[in-house]
């Protein structure tokens, strides 16, 4: 909505300058944007809320300056007798109550049709408008002024003598002023003649009817329409005017009338010709509720002490009426154009926004103090993230939105996805059930940069479609590693290879004290697939991408990721610490190298190690893997370095040795395997 | 030859060994010759079992005096051996060649943000829930007063999934939520990520964050509104900072109120950031419309609270003076790495 200040002083004698008026509006909730001063008037940009209609014409805004700054309004207000009752065979009528409660017309005969006077212009060209010719220029004056939005017709080409507010049907064609062909959908609200739809109730007027510089005649519409027809028609048709940016948000019942009589005194002025007959169709009730008003209940919402003096003036100021005083309650009833006063809060609102926002003291008083210790979950995450974020990962995050192609790429790790209805892009179409595609393409974002060596991880959620209106949110943990993990003069470069994004998890999963395990899997799209378990529960997948999947995103080279559950971890960790004494008697150390077939599981060692039953055993570390000249094709040398140790005393060289050679005795049993 | 007088060769001997010492090795080595477990000092006291009472009383002393001498002498002359190593060694490296580093990683700027948030609100006494980002019709709009076919809607345009169901426009679902299952008091912060059908440019997402937050008991006001929020406006941005309510509109909150803080950039001078008018808009916020009381079931004639809201993605713009909200989801890291 635009404003212009010279036009707006006709109404209301401020006794301030722009900049102030400006402020005293922003401050009173019409935020006034941009402010250009030019030719001795300044022009403001406001941006009027969708429950102020009534801000939306120069007198609403007057109206507003007159409660800030205390000072009176003059509403200009037409009187005017209907100079003849001729109704030249018109007929009208309203076959869509619904849609259009009340329909006024007016005949004005013998106009002459020319360029509208100097102060008419002046004002509709200030906030904005085109100007046309007197009585276009009038209609739109009379909207921008009390914001009733009115259309003349040409009455000489209003076939049959009839106006009818009725349903289009389907298919119906109207040519609307703009020139544009539009084609009516059923139950759009139209005016029409006899033969055909003459204008887009509340949108805009037809060609074939407009007011041309040949008009003698005009029919001059005042009507109100209903808020959800018109926002339908509009979005239906693509099309938002003056006209059902207002009808959408609700006009003054009250004005119809008014507002008539203003454009029938104003277009004799400016184009001469006779008022004629006065069309009243229709009834609209203005329904005004009565709302009581409790100084000492809004005070204490407010948190300020209010006086009814100071009340009642600021409900006066803003036409809201103030019926009965009663002590501490007032009992008022709102102005027409005040649809959004419907109940005591909005009053309160009404006193706030006048009295001033900034004139309400701030306390904290209120506040509760509560044990408000860090959720599990939260914490959880943050130790995750402290963790994952020293061991060089940047913490990337990504769209939750993706495309067909990113859902079905990844078929393989993807439960049922979630589409939407109204999506703004084929590209960002599915709720993601998979971290993969906002991992590759950061990945790809950055070797495209030539930032090739990267380890990212995102915190994310997968989302997936359980059953009709059932979904589940999974929160989820994706590393992603590639390129050289170290870089420097001493030990040269490394490249990230699988045992790494492994040791990444282990370290993850070592900070929660869990222990996952690991089993081959196969899973389209990767290699070395492998599942992820934690206490015996699918958790996820690490592996290496695909060439193929790569392909598709550019990267030539190798990508390792991971893709953990959140649930598991979070559920399962324990972050409460609990102490363990410390062993007192050392430790002594043994090293095996078991030579075996390549093939055989390096865990499988492992376990039988631990599995040997001996009590003294502390840890088992696996410390070399060997294959070439020393060892048999075909197979390899595992080196582990045994722990052993008691708690009671130190155990003896002897003790230990006899230890070792039945631990040793015993994955030879199990596993069939030879020593180096 | 006089055990005695054999003292005080070993005395002589040593002191001209020790001397001619050179390194930590052929310390060791003189330590052991002469009080190790076969030196000779550690041999002569092993034979005093042999001796007359007087004579092993006198040896003894004496030989005890001198290994507590010689180990001093000896543990004195390693730690020089070791200085002097240690000054040779630095000598001899280029110390500034660079270090051996880890790389380090680093948390992205709207999780860091966020939490930063967070965490003021939780030393307010605020507690943190979260909710479904797929939601339904009732607690994005109905039950937050937000009516179909209204142009109120406009603000909150909005994905859909299939019937009532759809991707929350606000956090503000989750306030319904929470009153649904507890009674007042309540005094929490929902954070989480929201979507809204916009083209994507350097201002829009149809993907950002947002952390609301609300208050709810007997008498709560429009002044701890205002108090509250500007706890937070100070902690955020800093104690010099302005803040200024104006009346605006949500369907949820009655009275409305915008909230803008003096430009941090400018510190309220006006400059391109806050459009020359030295405010920027950072929150909405208002007092909890009785009918969203309603619709979970509060008593509005007993109850009052308040309500606000902040897009995560704006602040940390504001903050980090990040002109671009695209930077946040390419992800490139020289982007991530200015926030280790």
């Amino acid at each position: 909505m635009r404003l212009s200040y010279n036009w707006l002083k006709e109404y209301v004698d401020v006794h301030a300058g722009p900049r102030d008026l400006a402020t005293g509006l922003t401050m009173s909730g019409s935020e006034v944007g941009q402010m250009e001063e030019r030719d001795g008037d300044a022009v403001m940009e406001l941006e009027i809320t969708t429950n102020r209609p009534d801000c939306l014409n120069i007198v609403g805004l007057a109206r507003e300056a007159s409660a800030v700054f205390n000072r009176d309004l003059n509403v200009p207000r037409a009187e005017i007798s209907e100079t003849s009752q001729e109704r030249m065979d018109m007929e009208c009528r309203i076959k869509a109550p619904g849609k259009c409660p009340r329909y006024t017309a007016r005949i004005i005969t013998g106009i002459t049709v020319k360029p509208c006077g100097d102060k008419i212009r002046r004002h509709i060209t200030s906030v904005g408008l085109r100007e046309v010719n007197n009585i276009v220029d009038v209609t739109n004056f009379c909207l921008m002024e009390q914001g009733q939005p009115l259309h003349a017709f040409d009455l000489d080409k209003l076939e049959g003598g009839r106006v009818i507010v009725r349903e289009a049907a389907k298919g119906e064609k109207i040519t609307t002023i703009d020139g544009e062909e539009r084609e009516l959908e059923k139950g759009m609200l139209v005016i029409a003649d006899a033969k055909k739809p003459v204008a887009i109730a509340g949108v805009m007027g037809g060609k074939e009817t407009e007011v041309t510089e040949s008009t003698k005649n005009i029919l001059v519409e005042s009507a109100y329409f209903d808020p959800v027809s018109v926002r339908r028609t509009a979005h239906a048709l693509g099309l938002s005017t003056d006209s059902s940016y207002r009808f959408e948000r609700g006009v003054d019942k009250g004005m119809i009338k008014p507002a008539s009589d203003r454009a029938a005194e104003l277009i004799v002025e400016e184009a001469g010709g006779d008022i004629g007959a006065f069309f009243d169709e229709g009834a609209l009730e203005v329904e005004t509720p009565t709302i009581k008003f409790d100084m000492a209940r809004a005070g204490r919402i407010l948190g300020i002490p209010l006086e009814t003096d100071q009340v009642e003036n600021i409900f006066r100021r803003l036409g809201i009426t103030v019926n009965e005083k009663d002590e501490n309650i007032l009992t008022v009833t709102g102005p027409s154009f005040r649809e959004d006063i419907t109940r005591e809060v909005d009053l309160i609102e009404e006193v706030a926004r006048i009295y001033g926002y900034h004139n309400i003291p701030a306390r904290v008083t209120k506040l509760v103090p509560q044990v408000t210790r860090k959720q599990h979950q939260r914490k959880v995450l943050e130790k995750l993230r402290t963790i994952l974020a020293a061991r060089g990962l940047n913490e990337i995050m990504t769209y939750s939105l993706v495309s067909r192609e990113a859902v079905e790429r990844f078929r393989a790790i993807s439960a049922d996805e979630v589409g939407l209805f109204n999506p703004v892009s084929e590209q960002h179409r599915f709720l993601t059930p998979h971290l993969a595609d906002g991992m590759l393409r950061s990945v790809a974002w950055n070797v495209n940069r030539g930032n090739r060596d990267l380890g990212l991880f995102e915190l994310g959620k997968r989302y997936s479609r359980e059953g009709k209106g059932k979904y589940s949110e999974s929160l989820t943990l994706c590393v992603g590693l590639t390129g050289d993990l170290r870089k420097n003069w001493e030990e040269g470069d490394r490249k990230a290879h699988f045992f790494d994004i492994k040791g990444m998890i282990d370290t993850v999963f070592t900070g929660f004290r869990l222990e996952p395990a690991y089993e081959r899997a196969e899973i389209e799209s990767f290699e070395s697939a492998t599942e992820v378990k934690i206490t015996g529960e699918k958790a996820g997948f690490i592996a290496e991408c695909g060439r193929s999947v790569l392909d598709k995103y550019d990267i030539e080279q190798p990508v390792f990721i991971a893709q953990i559950r959140l649930d598991g971890l979070i559920k399962n960790t324990d972050l409460a610490h609990h102490y363990r004494s410390i062993p007192r008697f050392p430790s002594s150390t043994r090293d095996v190298s078991v030579l075996c077939e390549g093939s055989l599981p390096a865990r499988q060692i492992y376990d039988a190690i631990l599995e040997s039953g001996e009590e003294l055993i502390r840890s088992a570390e696996l410390v070399d893997v060997y294959t070439g000249e020393q060892v048999e094709a075909g197979k390899k040398s595992l080196t582990y370095s045994i722990e052993y140790g008691l708690d009671t005393r130190t155990l003896k060289d002897e003790e230990i040795d006899s230890v070792h050679s039945r631990v040793k005795d015993h994955i030879r049993k199990k596993l069939g395997v030879a020593f180096r | 030859m006089d055990i005695l007088s054999r003292l005080d060769d070993i005395k002589k001997d040593f002191k001209a060994e020790l001397a001619a010492a050179a390194g930590e090795k052929a310390l060791e080595e003189v330590r052991i010759k002469y009080t190790g477990r076969k030196g000779e000092l550690t041999r002569i006291l092993r034979s005093l079992g042999d001796l007359s009472p007087e004579l092993k009383k006198e040896v003894g002393k004496k030989a005890n005096i001198l290994k507590k001498e010689f180990e001093e002498a000896i543990s004195s002359s390693r730690e020089e051996a070791q200085q002097i190593k240690a000054r040779k060694k630095q000598e001899g490296i280029d110390v500034t060649l660079p270090g051996i580093t880890e790389r380090l990683g680093s948390l992205h700027p709207i999780t860091q943000t966020m939490e930063k948030i967070n965490d003021i609100f939780v030393s307010l006494g605020f507690r943190i829930a979260e909710g479904p980002e797929i939601e339904t019709e009732f607690y994005n709009f109905e039950a937050l007063n937000i009516p179909l076919d209204h142009p109120s809607r406009d603000a909150f345009d909005t994905f859909y999934i299939e019937g009532e169901n759809l991707l929350r426009s606000h956090t503000s679902n989750v306030q319904i939520h929470v009153m649904q299952t507890q009674p007042p008091p309540v005094q929490a912060i929902m954070p989480g990520r929201v979507y809204r059908p916009d083209t994507v440019d350097a201002t829009h997402s149809f993907m950002f964050h947002q952390v609301e937050g609300l208050m709810v008991d007997e008498d709560v006001t429009f002044a701890d509104l205002k108090g509250t929020l500007s706890m937070f406006c100070k902690s955020m941005f800093g104690e010099e900072i302005r803040m200024r309510l104006r009346p605006h509109f949500f369907p949820f909150t009655e009275p409305s109120a915008e909230v803008d803080i003096s430009c941090i950039m400018c510190k309220g001078k006006g400059c391109r950031v806050c459009s020359g008018n030295g405010w920027l808009e950072i929150l909405g916020a208002g007092m909890v419309d009785p009918k969203v009381f309603e619709a979970v079931g509060y008593d509005a004639g007993k109850y009052t609270g308040y309500a606000f809201g902040m897009g995560v993605e704006r602040i940390a713009m504001l903050q980090y003076g990040i002109d671009d909200i695209r930077l946040f989801y390419e992800n490139d890291i020289r982007f991530l790495n200015q926030f280790r």
